[in-house]
This record gives C-alpha cells, sequence and structure tokens, in this order.
C-alpha cells in the first residue's frame, strides 16, 4: 500500500496544514478577539491598550507565516 | 508556412485555450469564499485574482518541459499526442464547468495524454501504477486533509472569537479572507501558468523550434501568464456560484478558514511533492468550513456529484483524449489535426452558446440556493 501512498509527505503535509492553516487562523481569530475585548460591547472607545498591542502581535505572527509561505511558493 | 509549422501553431494555440479554461475553472478556488462572504465585491475579486495569477506566472522560475511526466513514457510523445491530449484536457474542463462542477485542470490533462498516448504507442508506453499513486489516490487524500484541517480551524475560529462583537469580526475575519484568498490566487499563478509554459515548451522541443536544454522562450512565459489571467478574470461563475454558494452558506470566518487552510496545505504540498490538486484541496476546505460552524449545513449530494466528477475526470479525458488523437491520425497528418481542431472548437462554441442561454455572471451569482446552478430569474 505504501507503494502507492507517499505516508512520509502525506502526514508531514497534514502536520504542517493543521499548524500553518487552522493555527495561524486560530491565532488571527484570537487577535481578534483581543481586539474586540480591548474596545467596548459597541465596539468604540480603545479602553484597554495591552489588548490592542496582543492583537498587533498576533497579526503580525499570521503575517510572518503568510511571508514565509510565499518564501516557499517562490523557493523551488 | 510548411506543415509542421501549421502543426505546431494549432498545439500552441490549442495549448494557450486550455491555459485559458484553466484560469477560469479555478477563479473559483480562490475567490468563491470571499465572493460569497461579500468579502470582495464579484467584480474587484476576479480582478486581483487574475492580476495575482499573472505575477504568479512571472514569478514561478522553473518551468519543465514536461506533460504527465512519470505517468507515460516521454519517448510516445508526439506532437499530435500533445494537441489530443490537450482537447481531451479541455474537453473535460468545459463540460464540469457547462455543470458549475470543480474539478483538476491538471488531471484532465493527465488523462487526455493519457488517451492519447494509448491509442499511439500501446499500453505499455502508459505506467498504470503511477496513475494509481499520482493521480486516483491524491483524488481522495486531498479532499480528505482539507476537510480535516479547516473543520479544525473553523470550529477555533468560532470557538476563540465568540465573545468579540459582531462588528470587530466580521470587518476582521473579511480582511483576512483577501489575505488568504491573495495567497491562493499567487500560488495558483506559480502552479498552473508553469503547466501549460511546459506543454508549449515541450511541443517547441518535439518541433525541433528550440534546443532540449533551451529555457523556456519569454513569449511563452509572456502569453501563458496573459491567457490565464484572462481566464481568471472572465470567471468561471459556475463554479464560483457551486463552491460559494452550494456546498455550505459561508459566513466571513468560514471563508477565512477555508482559504487559510488551503494555503498551508496547498503549499506544504508542493514543498514535499505530493501531488495534490488545488481544486480537491480548496473544495475540500469548503466542506470542512461547513462541518467546523454548529449547525451549519454541507449539502452532502452536490459534494458527492463532485466526488463522482473527481474520480470519471481522469477516464474520460483519456477517452476524449483517445477519440482525438485516433480521428486526427485516422485523417493523417496536419490536416487531421486541423480538422478535429476546427470540430472541437464549433462543439466548445455550442457549449457557450448553451452556457450562455442560462448564465450565471456577476450579478446573479450569489443569489439564494435553491438546489439549482443557475438562479431563477427575479421578476424585475
Amino acid at each position: 500500500m505504501s507503494d502507492y501512498i507517499d505516508l512520509d509527505s502525506l502526514w508531514k503535509v497534514l502536520v504542517i496544514g493543521l499548524v500553518a492553516g487552522a493555527g495561524l487562523v486560530s491565532i488571527f481569530a484570537a487577535g481578534l478577539a483581543s481586539l474586540g475585548a480591548s474596545r467596548g460591547e459597541d465596539g468604540t472607545a480603545s479602553s484597554n491598550p495591552i489588548g490592542t498591542v496582543i492583537a498587533g502581535l498576533c497579526f503580525l505572527i499570521v503575517a510572518a507565516g503568510a511571508l514565509l509561505g510565499i518564501y516557499v511558493m517562490l523557493d523551488k | 508556412m510548411d506543415a509542421s509549422t501549421v502543426l505546431l501553431a494549432l498545439v500552441v494555440v490549442t495549448a494557450l485555450t486550455f491555459d485559458f479554461t484553466n484560469g477560469f475553472h479555478d477563479t473559483a478556488n480562490a475567490m468563491a469564499t470571499s465572493i460569497a462572504t461579500g468579502a470582495l465585491s464579484p467584480k474587484v475579486a476576479v480582478t486581483l485574482s487574475a492580476i495575482l495569477n499573472f505575477l504568479g506566472a512571472f514569478l514561478s522560475l522553473k518551468v519543465a518541459a514536461t506533460i504527465a511526466s512519470g505517468i507515460v513514457d516521454s519517448g510516445a510523445i508526439t506532437l499530435p499526442v500533445v494537441f489530443a491530449g490537450l482537447v481531451g484536457g479541455l474537453a473535460w474542463n468545459l463540460l464540469t464547468w457547462y455543470y458549475g462542477l470543480p474539478s483538476s485542470s491538471s488531471h484532465a490533462l493527465i488523462g487526455g495524454v493519457v488517451g492519447a498516448t494509448f491509442l499511439a504507442a500501446g499500453a505499455d508506453a502508459v505506467k498504470g501504477s503511477a496513475i494509481v499513486a499520482k493521480v486516483l489516490i491524491p483524488a481522495v487524500l486531498a479532499p480528505l486533509c482539507a476537510i480535516a484541517v479547516a473543520t479544525v480551524g473553523t470550529y477555533l475560529a468560532y470557538r476563540i472569537t465568540a465573545r468579540t462583537p459582531d462588528s470587530v469580526r466580521k470587518t476582521g475575519f473579511r480582511i483576512g479572507q483577501i489575505g488568504s484568498a491573495s495567497l491562493v490566487s499567487l500560488a495558483h499563478g506559480t502552479n498552473d501558468a508553469q503547466k501549460t509554459m511546459g506543454v508549449i515548451t515541450l511541443a517547441l522541443v518535439v518541433n525541433k523550434t528550440i534546443s532540449p536544454h533551451a529555457g523556456t522562450p519569454t513569449w511563452v512565459i509572456a502569453a501563458c501568464a496573459v491567457t490565464i489571467a484572462a481566464g481568471t478574470y472572465i470567471g468561471g461563475w459556475r463554479v464560483i456560484r457551486t463552491l460559494g454558494k452550494g456546498l455550505t452558506e459561508i459566513e466571513s470566518p468560514q471563508g477565512f478558514a477555508a482559504e487559510g487552510s488551503s494555503g498551508a496545505i496547498i503549499l506544504a504540498a508542493s514543498h514535499f511533492g505530493f501531488p495534490l490538486s488545488t481544486t480537491h484541496v480548496c473544495s475540500g476546505s469548503i466542506i470542512g468550513a461547513g462541518l467546523g460552524k454548529k449547525l451549519a449545513q454541507v449539502r452532502w449530494s452536490l459534494a458527492g456529484r463532485m466526488g463522482v466528477a473527481w474520480l470519471l475526470t481522469l477516464p474520460a479525458a483519456a477517452l476524449v483524449g483517445g477519440i482525438a488523437f485516433k480521428a486526427s491520425d485516422l485523417i493523417g497528418g496536419t490536416l487531421g489535426v486541423a480538422i478535429v481542431f476546427v470540430i472541437g472548437g464549433i462543439l466548445a462554441a455550442a457549449l457557450f452558446m448553451a452556457a450562455r442561454r442560462a448564465p450565471v455572471n456577476h450579478e446573479n451569482v450569489n443569489h439564494e440556493w435553491t438546489g439549482k446552478l443557475v438562479p431563477e430569474k427575479v421578476a424585475p
């Protein structure tokens, strides 16, 4: 069966898919949650700067992940 | 202009036509979710995707002059075989587009070439085990992989932002969607435009127009980039509607999770050399996005039809590729290829006319899904 399925690559694709795909999606979501929490329920007044900073960090990580993706894409 | 130049010209034109259908068939992969959630207006979405495909085509550095490499004996490849293979791939692309079914353009091309090679050089020139390992099994694994990742991603995206104000959540994920869809578009340009460049380069080598060690001529790169971008811009609205509205109702967190998962899997697969089709990954991710959200409904009958189409892709394209080769071979020479070219063109035009009578376009692509691909006309 393993003649037909390259199991070695397959599990790598699945793990990286989970870490980079679901993982970065979650970090982005955490950024939004943090941004949302730093604002009032009505989505205005920024009362909590720490939340904004954490959100910024999350978005930076996601952007770095996207850049890494582009690097991998072009480095073939 | 002698016969061999005419033959080469016919192959190049057919290859570029294939590239064009490759573009409009796959606009949906990157943009269906963004269009469905309103993150981008339909026109802006296809324009952005076209630009990124164009850039991607120029950024891909290595073009291999191969077609279905490892699957058919490369010694069996002649210009009529390349032509018939392209016709088989084109026929399947157009038919699946008409029915709004996403399907892999590379599998269609491989199928067409397999069918043509089979009749041109016999069964020995086709490697059956390679077909199973490189085409059939990945067609099953790609969507499963994508469903798993996107389900987890969607579930977490909703879970983490459960108490986030709706305004922040909606806008935030929409921006994320634009980014992730752009990444998938760029990846598509680097992968798929390259395939047609490889086919045309191979045709030039076979015809001894260029030496086997020469790089891809610049005009080939430019022509393929422009063609795939034009195809993307035209937008396969029928396929976009199936993926964006048909499979499941998509909200922006789901759209972002789906495209993020697709992007990660496509890049990981291409990095590790695992032959997953972009189309299969993106469709699987959208199903996963439906599964990951509580109470969201996935229309499994439609997903099942897509699955059947994916398994039929190779044999159906092979059949058409085989017939196209046999027909041109029986008539003989360049004339045979030219006649098949004209017949193919007439059939394609007929299909376009049929599609125009019940169009799906940028205006009705987002209409409520009522089980039908083409929305009912809304009374003015």
